[in-house]
This record gives C-alpha cells, structure tokens and sequence, in this order.
C-alpha cells in the first residue's frame, strides 16, 4: 500500500497551484463535505416518517415538518453542488490552461538540438494527453479524494453511531472488495484501451498515407491490395476493442454484485435486529439508503488510484520536460545593441553535439561589410550548418564567429537575429494569408512594403494569380504552393525584415533560371552597403558573388571569385564544367546539325 | 479562418442520417434480438429485486411471522436475482459491443471501398487531413455512439419501462404521480441540448485550433525563433487557449446547473412526493404498506441514475450524428473514377499511342488542354515540354485514365482507351510520378506494391536494371531495409531510382514518365539519365520533360503552351525553328558563352 500511497505524492507536486487558488479550492472542497453530510439527512427523515407510519404517530404538522426539511436539503445541496463542481473543475481547467501555457513558453525557448533529439507527435501528446491526465487529478481526483475519503467515512460513522456499529461492520463487509476491483479493472482497462489506441493510430497512419500516394495505388493498380490491409488493420483495431469491451462490460455488474451482497448481508441481519428489538424498520430503512450513499465513495476510491496514478505519470514526464534547459542562452550582461559589420568565422571545427560527428574543420574566412558570399558544395557538405552557426541555431565549442569585431556570443540572442534575415532551405510556411507569413517577422509592415518586397522577389504576379490575392491561405486548408513559390515567399519573408545581412540557404533551388537572375539583380540593387551570404549547389547563383568558397566534407577547399576559381581549374572549375556539360553538348549538337 | 472551414462544411443533421445509421443493425438482427433479450432478461432480474423486498417486509418481517423455509427460499431467490442480473447485463453489454465493432468496421470498409472508386478530382479538392478524419475520427465518433451512448439509451429506457411498469403493479395511483416526472426529465434534457451543444461544439473546434497551432509551432519553430516571433507568438497561443478555457469553464456551469445536481433535485423532490403520499394516506386511514413504500423508494433511485448517464451522453450523440453525416457525404458524392466502358478485354501489344483532337477541363471551365492530337508509334518516344501548367501533366492524368475523356478520343493499339480493363491498363502502362511516393515498409515491398506474383529475383533484377542495386546493397540490410514514412531515410534520388525500379519489374509495354524537377547531385542524376535510356529501350515513351536535354533524342517533341500544342518535331527542326522551343532552350542553356570564355 505505501507503493499506493505513494502516487498520491502528486497532490503534494501539485500543491503550488492550489496554493496559488486557495479560496478556490478551499471553498470547493468544503461545499463538496457540505454536500455530502446534507445528503445524510434524508435518509434520517425517511426513516423517521416510516417509524411514524408504522406506530401510527405521523401527524400533518411533523410530515409537513419532515418534507420541509427535505425540500431545503435538496434546495441548498443543488446550489452547493453546482459551486463546488465550478470551484473545482473550474480549477483543474485552469490548471491546464496554465500548464499549456507554460509548455508552449517553453518549447519556444528550447534549441534545434532539442528538436532534432525530440519527435512533434511526443510533444504534441505531452501537451495533450498528459495535460488531460494532470487536470483530470487535480478535478476529478481532488473531487473522488474528498468523496471516499470525508463523504464515506461521514456516512459509515453517522451508520455506526447513529443506527448500529455492528450491522455496519457486517454489512461494509463486500465494500473494500469493490475498490480492489475497480482498481484492478481499471488498471487492465487502461492498458488494453492503450493498445487499442495504437491500433487505431496505426489505421491512421496506414490510410494517410495512402491517401497522400493514391496517384501511386491508382497507377500500380494495387487497390486489392490496399483494401486488405485495411480490412486487416481495422480488423485488429476492432479485436484490440473487443478486449477492452470485455473488462468494461464486466465492470458495473461486478459492483453491482458486490453491492448486492452488502444490501443482503444488511437486510437480513438488520431484520435479526429487528426482531430482537434492537433495531426498528424506519432505521433499517434508513440504514439501507445510506448503504447506497457509499456506493459512490467506494467506487471513487477504486478509480481514484487509476485517475492518479495516471496523472503522477503524466506530471512527472511534463515537469521532466519542462527542466529541459535550452542549450543556446544569453551570456551574461550580454550585448543589446544590434550588430553590424564585418563578418569574421574562425572554426577550428564544430560537431552536432547529439551525434558527435565533426561537420566543419578549419574554417577561416572574413567577409566585409556590404558583399556578398557565395557557399557552394554538395549536400552534406556543411553549407546550412555554417550558416546556422551564424544564427546561433548551435553553438561553437571551440572558436569564434565575430561582426563588426564582437563576437556574436557577446551579444543578445535577440539582438544578434535582428541584424540577420533567413530564408532557410525547407522554405516553411505557416497556415496563414500569403500576406500574413510575408510578413511573419515585420507583422506591422504595410501591404506597399509586403507587395514591394513580393515583387522583388519575383512572387508577386503569382500572388496575384491566387483566388484572394495575398489574402489566400496558405497550406491544406488554402492554396497549395509549388516549390519555387514558396521558396521566393521565404524569400520576401527575409528581405522584409530589412536587415544588415541576408541569407539565403539554397533558397533558389526550385526557382528557374530566368527568375533566379532577376531576383539576384533585385538583390543587388537593393541590397547595397549590406551583406548576402548564398549557399546553393547552382552555380549561377553565386557567379556574382565577390567571394566564393567551395566546401567539401566541412572543409573549405577552394577560395575566390568565379573568375578566380575558373582560372584555379580545381573543384570548382570541375562543377562548372559538369553543370555548363549538357548546354555545350546542345550547343554542339545544334551547331553541327543545322 | 473561421471554425467551419477548419470543421469542414457539413449540413445540418437531419432525422435521415440516425435511421440510416440504425439501417446497418439490420445486418445483425439475431444477434440484436439476442441482445435485447439479455437486456430484458437484465432488466426484469434488476426490477424483481425491491418486489422480494417488499414481500419480505410486508409479509414476513412486521408480522413477525418466520416460516424458516419459505424465507430461505426468498433469501436463495433474492441472491439469484441480483448475481442472474449481474451475469445477464455482461453478456448484454459485451454483445452490443461486440455487434457495434462490428457495424462500425463494415462502415470503416465501406467508406474505403467508397473511396477507391472515387475520382481522381476528389482527392485533388479534399486535404489529406481531412479524408483521413472521416475514415478514422468519424467512423469512431459513430462507434462511441452505437458502443455507449445507444447502449445507454436502449438499456436506461428498458430500465424506466420496468420500473414504472413494478410501480403502477405496487401502487397505480402513486405510479402515476411519478409518471408527472416524465415531461420534467424531457425538458430538462431538451434544455440541456439547447444550453451545451453550442458550448461542446464550441470547446471542441477552440480545442482543435489550438492543437493545430501548437503542432505547427513545433514544427516551424526554428523559423519562429530565427525570426524572433517567440512572445508574438506566445500571446496567440495564450490568447486561443484562454479562450478554450473560457468554453470548457462554461461547458462546466451548464453541467452543473442542469446536470446530476438538478437531478438531484427532482429526486429528492419525488422522494417528497413518495412521502406525502404515503404519509397523507397513514394520516387518513392510519395504515400504511411499509413494503410498497420501501420498493419505491428504492426504485427511485433505480429511476434516476440512468437518467443520469442519459443525459451525460447527449453531447456524443450530437457529435456522432455530425461525424455520420460527413460520412454519408462522402458515401453519397457522385464521382466516380472512370470505368472500362465495355466488357471486352482488349490487349496492349504493340503500345500505339494515339491522342485525337482531345480537349479537357479540371473543372468544366477553364480548358487545360485544347484539341492535342499526336501519335507515338510503338518504339518511340514522345515528349511533351512546356512551361508548369501548360498542359503536360495534364496530358499524362488522361493517358494514364486518372480523368474522364470528354472531348476526343485517345486510343492504344488503335482501341479506344476506355475500353481497356483496369488490370490490363496498369499492367502494360508504367508510370514514374515526378513525386517518387514511398510506403512505409522495405526496399523489396515499395517494388513489388503488393503484388504477390512478383519474385524476389525478378525484384532484384528490376534494381540492377535501374542501377538501384548497388546503393541497396550498401543500405544495412539490403533489399529488407526498412523505410520510414515517405522514404525519409533516402534521399531524393535514391528514392527516383526506387520509383523506376517499381516500374520497369512490371515490364511495361508504354512507359509514361513525369519527369522530376528536384535537384539532385550529378552522380546521382548521371545514373538516373542512364536508367531512363535503358527503360525506355524498346518502349513507346510519353515523357513529360523539364530540362530539355533529356530528350534530345525523342522521336517527337510537343511543345505545349496554355494547352495547345505550338510546335511539334524533333530537337533539331525545333531548334531550327528558333521558336518557343528555341527560346526555351537558350534559356536553360544559360551562361554559354562564359563556359566557351574558359575553353
């Protein structure tokens, strides 16, 4: 039992929040005690008037007496009870919303590191799930903790004292079986329910996916094949249910047998006493209706050891995740100002620190105010993990990474992001209007900048296009965008925030030709004094750049303008070479034949 | 966006959709007379209960007369009943589940069933999300219905009909007073549906939206941080889940006020009722049947709780019937997916591909294709090049009979299209979608796409045909290494390689190809090139082309423009031309005269 007790520790971890809505709870579990000793009077009187009845002593003034006095009963209890259900599941809500609140706050301050070692389906049913399980114990479990507790044993003593101690000993008898049961029930209940869920997650993971690849099914003519795994799957979630069924329907009558055995075990021995002349019928009657009254306070106390240990499990793996520290922090007396200048990386080498695996060594390379880098390498090469170094997404263990002179940990995380503007390689958008996720990091930007920004660009005219303009939603619920689209939606997301540097990371990968090289000269011409770092696997991205690096395995193997690296015939020349292949071969093909 | 967009649109619940719910019982109707009469059996045991009772007390105990063994035998009957209630409600609760699961899963089937035979625009129009919601959620929502909630409802209103039924027996008069009760409970219910079911609706969809919120956050939170939207963001947040909570505290009052505590209420009221009825009648006449007022009591109580349980579940009543009539909708929509149009079986031999004079439109207005007409003779290949919405791929839904045919005729060996069986299409016709869809499985299944007849050593040569071999064998274990959702653990040209290796093992005699435009690196691109020459060896081709020195070497070329066709002929006559094609070409060319600067 101290394993048992144990759990209920929860309500001690707890503790800040009721402390923290006292009155709340106070007055909650006082009308919730209130409640239940009014529900000891009726009984009392129905005895009462039976015994009356029975002697033939019953009058009009006591039976008005006795309906009065059960007519106020149920007149305060009904507004008790609608105060303390307010009071305390008004509470546990609020207790939810607060725990949301902070977990969203939270996972707002932690670091991609974080995110790459965590999925968002366990986050997601971490703020759900157990978020529900936490505020069904501090509802529900403060609730049935009160009522077996305070309520039964208020019944079981007024049993005891007021009518007979003995026949309530034997007739409580059958009782405590019944918390074990429901205890037990509960506890295989909940496991069978967990695999039934999971079934039911794997139908649904089954048929989104072939739904996202019906053109697949249709093409390949695999749709027996697809319907008999469905059926196979739904059929399994189906007998994972059975099984849950089977508990559940055994649950009510295995209570009601108990109870019916405590109802027996009181009527005959009651009658015992009865006939003795120890007992009168009004007081039997009396005592099986309270027998009643604890039906409930004993079934509460079966379900409040599921109802929490649940919810201790839960609390426990949210504050687990709330003690997360994130792993990129401000320095201390860390820098407000913005910075500006010249950008200067020195990286012995850096690794990811969940894999340990060195991604970038001996990168040395400074780049003045207002020009432009150009980042070229393979996939995997380090582009986008040099870049975000900049960003501080992570940070360095050995080394320094400066602007203007200052290294960029000296300043504040905040500050340091104001001065760089991102288009990142996944190009994520957020379900909004077009206009809204322009605007994502300048939410007061007028509709001008945002459309002027759109324009330079190159998405305007294909906003344009869409049914509402830049009102149109983007994502499932809205238009769906192409790649490129998107890409040069990010794109004006970034030049919005109009900040010292820019950087686009492979952000023109979907984007053609001819688009490319008018955003790039957009790019130029309004971009003057500030900084563009561009890392791409295309080349004419990067031809005008006025500094070029070639990564390769994390290292920096090439260095120099295009004309530079053309002339070096090395890596880089090798690239070229291959990307400019097929047009020579056209061009060759062409020139020959016509 | 408003709630009913995120809901999606669904008509009001109509009388309709609860009966044709109720018409899938009719499948089971043993099993649901077997079940209602273990209800009944449950029942009459349960109600039989307070009528010992009241023989006992009347009879027996406050005469004071004690026969031994007829008060045995009520002792017997009385623990029989309540264990022969006990045993009688299992079997009654577990057949109406097990007779739910089942209707539920021919729903389930149904509704999948339904799905494969709609057309292709259907999915185009409907999120993924939002499909998948009706097969599981919905079909679910209608589960908890059929599993508690008309459990609840058949069991409680068999409960009522036997306690009223023991109590006009005891005692007509009273019965009747009681019966009184009955208008109440029905206006309380009524008022409570009217009072909750806009605050339950109103909790559920705050509390959708703020799910939705919260998962995208998580997944866009790097840009939210880069961005430094955090606080922004924050207060969204704050503000939708302050206002679910505002919902769910509401949704709290209305419990209170109209739930068990009003419940309690009209109990107790009755109890006053039972009392001054009996109390005016010992006043009056002086005698009093303690009996029959112990079995009122005691059925009071036995009245009340399910009237309890009925109303707790009225809000999933609501729910189910609004997720059964997205259901239905679906059941219901009309379109299908095209359908041979003769019984005949013609063959794919030679693989003649011909378009004539076709004309097509997504939507019956705006025309995606006009008037193409070309023909690939066996052993060719046709390519189609032209800018994103030109009409390429559109050319490519209708060969492959993903669209109705209305306008023209396209014909295959010189058949009309729509005459070919659906096995002999998808058979002789291989298509490499532009978007390489993996399933979650291996290497070997995402190949053989569920089709048994397809050998292990057929699967393997397919891979090494496609030269996908060599990075399977590198992956640890081979051709058995699983892949996870959407093939993430490949990348984007290991998975191209895949798509080709799923097409060319069903030896196709038309390969239709929807060119990637994805970037991949070189190496991986030279061996993609390199697989497409050979898989298009000996097969008439329908290529949709991006990058136009793929198909230099086709025998025809189709330059699409707003769904015409502009210019047609090989690469040389085209280049020739110096049309859109040429333009085009030099386009993609780019930077020439830099790389000749270098020679």
């Amino acid at each position: 039992m101290s394993e048992r007790m144990d759990i209920l520790r929860v309500f001690l971890d707890l503790m800040w929040f009721f402390r923290n809505h006292q009155r709340r709870y106070l007055s909650g579990i006082i009308f919730l005690i209130v409640v239940s000793l009014l529900g000891l009077v009726p009984p009392v009187i129905v005895g009462r008037a039976i015994n009356r009845m029975q002697h033939q002593t019953l009058t009009a003034p006591v039976l008005e007496e006795y309906l009065a006095i059960i007519l106020v009963t149920a007149l305060s209890s009904y507004g008790l009870r609608y105060l303390w259900r307010v009071q305390l599941f008004g509470g546990s809500i609020l207790l939810a919303t607060v725990l949301r609140d902070r977990l969203y706050e939270h996972f707002t301050r932690l670091s991609p590191e974080f995110y790459q070692s965590h999925r968002i389906g366990d986050l997601m049913a971490h703020a759900t799930n157990d978020v529900q399980a936490i505020q069904e114990t501090a509802g529900d479990g403060v609730m049935m903790m009160v009522d077996s507790v305070v309520s039964g044993l208020a019944v079981v003593i007024t049993m005891a004292v007021v009518i007979n101690w003995k026949l309530t000993l034997i007739s409580l008898l059958p009782l405590p079986l019944m918390a074990v049961v429901i205890t037990h029930y509960g506890r295989i209940l909940h496991e069978r329910f967990t695999l039934a869920q999971a079934a039911f997650s794997d139908i649904n993971d089954r048929v989104q996916e072939y739904i996202s690849g019906i053109r697949v099914v249709r093409a390949f003519g695999q749709e027996a094949f697809e319907r008999q795994s469905f059926v196979e799957l739904s059929r399994d979630v189906v007998e994972k249910n059975v099984a849950v069924a089977k508990i559940d329907s055994l649950f009510d009558p295995t209570i009601s047998v108990i109870v019916g055995f405590s109802y027996f075990l009181a009527l005959a021995v009651g009658s015992l006493y009865v006939v003795h002349g120890t007992m009168n019928i009004g007081n039997l009657t009396t005592f099986t209706l309270y027998l009643g009254q604890l039906i409930w306070p004993m079934m509460a106390f079966g379900f409040l050891f599921n109802v929490v240990e649940r919810g201790s499990a839960s609390y426990d793996r949210v504050q687990q995740l709330l003690e997360i520290d994130p792993q990129v922090v401000d320095a201390k007396d860390a820098l407000e100002s913005v910075p500006s200048g010249s950008i200067l990386f020195d990286i012995p080498s850096f690794r990811y620190p969940h894999t340990g695996i060195t991604v970038l060594q001996s990168i040395h390379l400074s780049l003045a105010k207002g020009t432009t880098l150009g980042i070229v390498g393979r996939t995997g090469a380090g582009k986008t993990t040099l870049l975000r170094l900049l960003l501080r997404e992570f940070d360095l263990q050995e080394g320094d990474i400066t602007i203007g002179g200052t290294s960029i940990y000296a300043y504040q995380l905040q500050a340091l992001r104001q001065a760089v503007a991102y288009a990142p390689q996944d190009d994520f958008l957020f379900s909004m209007s077009i206009r809204e996720n322009i605007a994502f990091q300048s939410p007061d930007a007028s509709l001008y900048e945002i459309q002027e920004k759109a324009r330079m660009a190159g998405i305007h005219d294909d906003i344009l296009d869409f049914p509402l303009g830049y009102d149109t939603i983007v994502g499932e619920r809205g238009v769906t965008l192409s790649g490129g689209q998107k890409q040069r939606i990010s794109i004006a997301r970034a030049l919005l925030a109009e900040a010292e540097i820019l950087i686009l990371d492979d952000t023109l990968s979907a984007v053609d030709a001819r688009t490319e090289s008018a955003i790039l000269n957009a790019l130029k011409r309004n971009r003057h004094g500030r900084t563009t770092l561009i890392a791409t696997h295309r080349l004419s991205a990067v031809e005008h750049a006025d500094q070029i690096i070639v990564l390769e395995h994390g290292r920096i193997v090439e260095q120099g303008t295009h004309t530079d690296l053309l002339q070096q015939r090395g890596r880089y020349f090798d690239m070229y070479q291959r990307q400019q292949l097929e047009n020579l071969v056209q061009q060759g093909g062409v020139a020959h034949e016509s | 966006m408003s709630l009913e967009a995120l809901e999606g649109k669904t008509p009001p619940f109509t009388r309709g959709t609860f009966w044709r719910l109720m018409r899938y019982m009719a499948d089971h109707k043993v099993r649901l007379a077997w079940a209602l009469l273990l209800l009944g059996a449950a029942t009459s045991a349960d109600v039989a209960q307070p009528i010992l009772i009241k023989v006992f007390l009347d009879r027996y105990l406050i005469p004071r007369h004690f026969p031994q063994t007829q008060l045995i035998e009520l002792a017997v009957a009385y623990v029989l009943l309540f264990v022969l209630t006990a045993a009688f409600n299992v079997a009654q609760l577990l057949s109406f589940q097990q007779l739910a699961l089942d209707i539920i899963q021919r729903l389930r089937v149904d509704l999948f069933d339904k799905i494969q035979q709609l057309a292709l625009s259907f999915f185009d129009q409907t999120p993924v999300g939002v499909l998948v919601s009706r097969i599981t959620n919905d079909t679910e929502a209608i589960l908890d219905m059929f599993m508690t909630v008309l459990n609840t409802f058949v069991q409680n209103l068999t409960m009522l009909v036997g306690v009223i039924v023991a109590m006009f027996a005891l005692d007509a008069r009273l019965a009747l007073y009681c019966l009184g009760l009955v208008p109440i409970i029905v206006l309380v219910m009524w008022l409570y549906q009217r009072m909750s079911n806009p605050v339950f609706h109103a909790a559920r969809q705050r509390l959708s939206l703020l799910n939705a919120k919260l998962n995208e956050s998580l997944q866009g939170m790097a840009v939210i941080q880069i961005m430094r939207q955090e606080s922004r963001l924050r207060n969204e947040f704050e503000t939708l889940n302050e206002s679910y909570r505002k919902a769910r505290y509401r949704n709290t009052q209305i419990n209170g006020i109209l739930l068990r505590p009003l419940m309690e209420v009209v109990y107790l009221l009755t109890l006053m009722l039972v009392l001054g009825y009996f109390g005016g009648h010992a006043i009056v006449h002086a005698a009093v049947n303690i009996g029959i007022l112990y079995a009122f009591v005691s059925y009071l109580s036995r009245f009340f709780e399910p009237i309890n349980n009925m109303l707790q579940r009225l809000n999933s009543f609501q729910q189910a019937m609004v997720s059964a009539q997205r259901v239905f909708q679906i059941l219901d929509n009309p379109s299908r997916r095209p359908q041979p149009s003769s019984a005949l079986t013609p063959q794919i031999v030679r693989g003649e591909v011909r378009f004539e004079d076709v004309s097509f439109s997504y939507d019956g207005r705006q025309e995606v294709l006009k008037h193409v007409s070309f023909t690939a003779l066996p052993g060719q290949t046709v390519a189609l090049v032209g800018h994103t919405g030109s009409g390429k791929s559109s050319t490519v839904n209708l060969l492959m009979r993903f669209y109705p045919l209305v306008q023209g005729r396209i014909t295959i060996d010189g058949t009309d299209l729509a005459q070919f069986q659906e096995e002999e299409l998808r058979q002789k016709m291989g298509l490499v979608l532009q978007d390489p869809f993996l399933f979650v499985g291996d290497v070997a299944s995402n190949i053989r796409l569920g089709d048994v007849d397809i050998s292990d050593a057929e699967i393997r040569a397919a891979a090494e045909f496609v030269q996908a071999d060599t990075f399977i064998q590198r992956l640890p274990q081979g051709y058995h290494a699983p892949i996870g959702e959407r093939g993430a653990t490949l990348s984007t040209g290991q998975r191209q390689l895949l798509s080709f290796a799923r097409t060319i093992v069903r030896n196709p005699v038309i390969l239709v190809l929807d060119e990637a435009t994805a970037s991949v690196d070189t190496e991986t691109e030279e061996a993609i090139q390199a697989a497409l020459a050979k898989m298009r060896h000996g097969r008439t081709t329908i290529a949709v082309a991006h990058r136009l020195s793929t198909i230099q070497d086709a025998d025809l070329i189709l330059v699409l423009h707003h769904g015409e066709v502009v210019e047609r002929g090989t690469h040389q006559e085209l280049i020739a031309r110096r049309g859109l094609y040429h333009s085009m070409y030099l386009l993609q060319q780019g930077h020439e005269h830099e790389a000749s600067s270098v020679d």
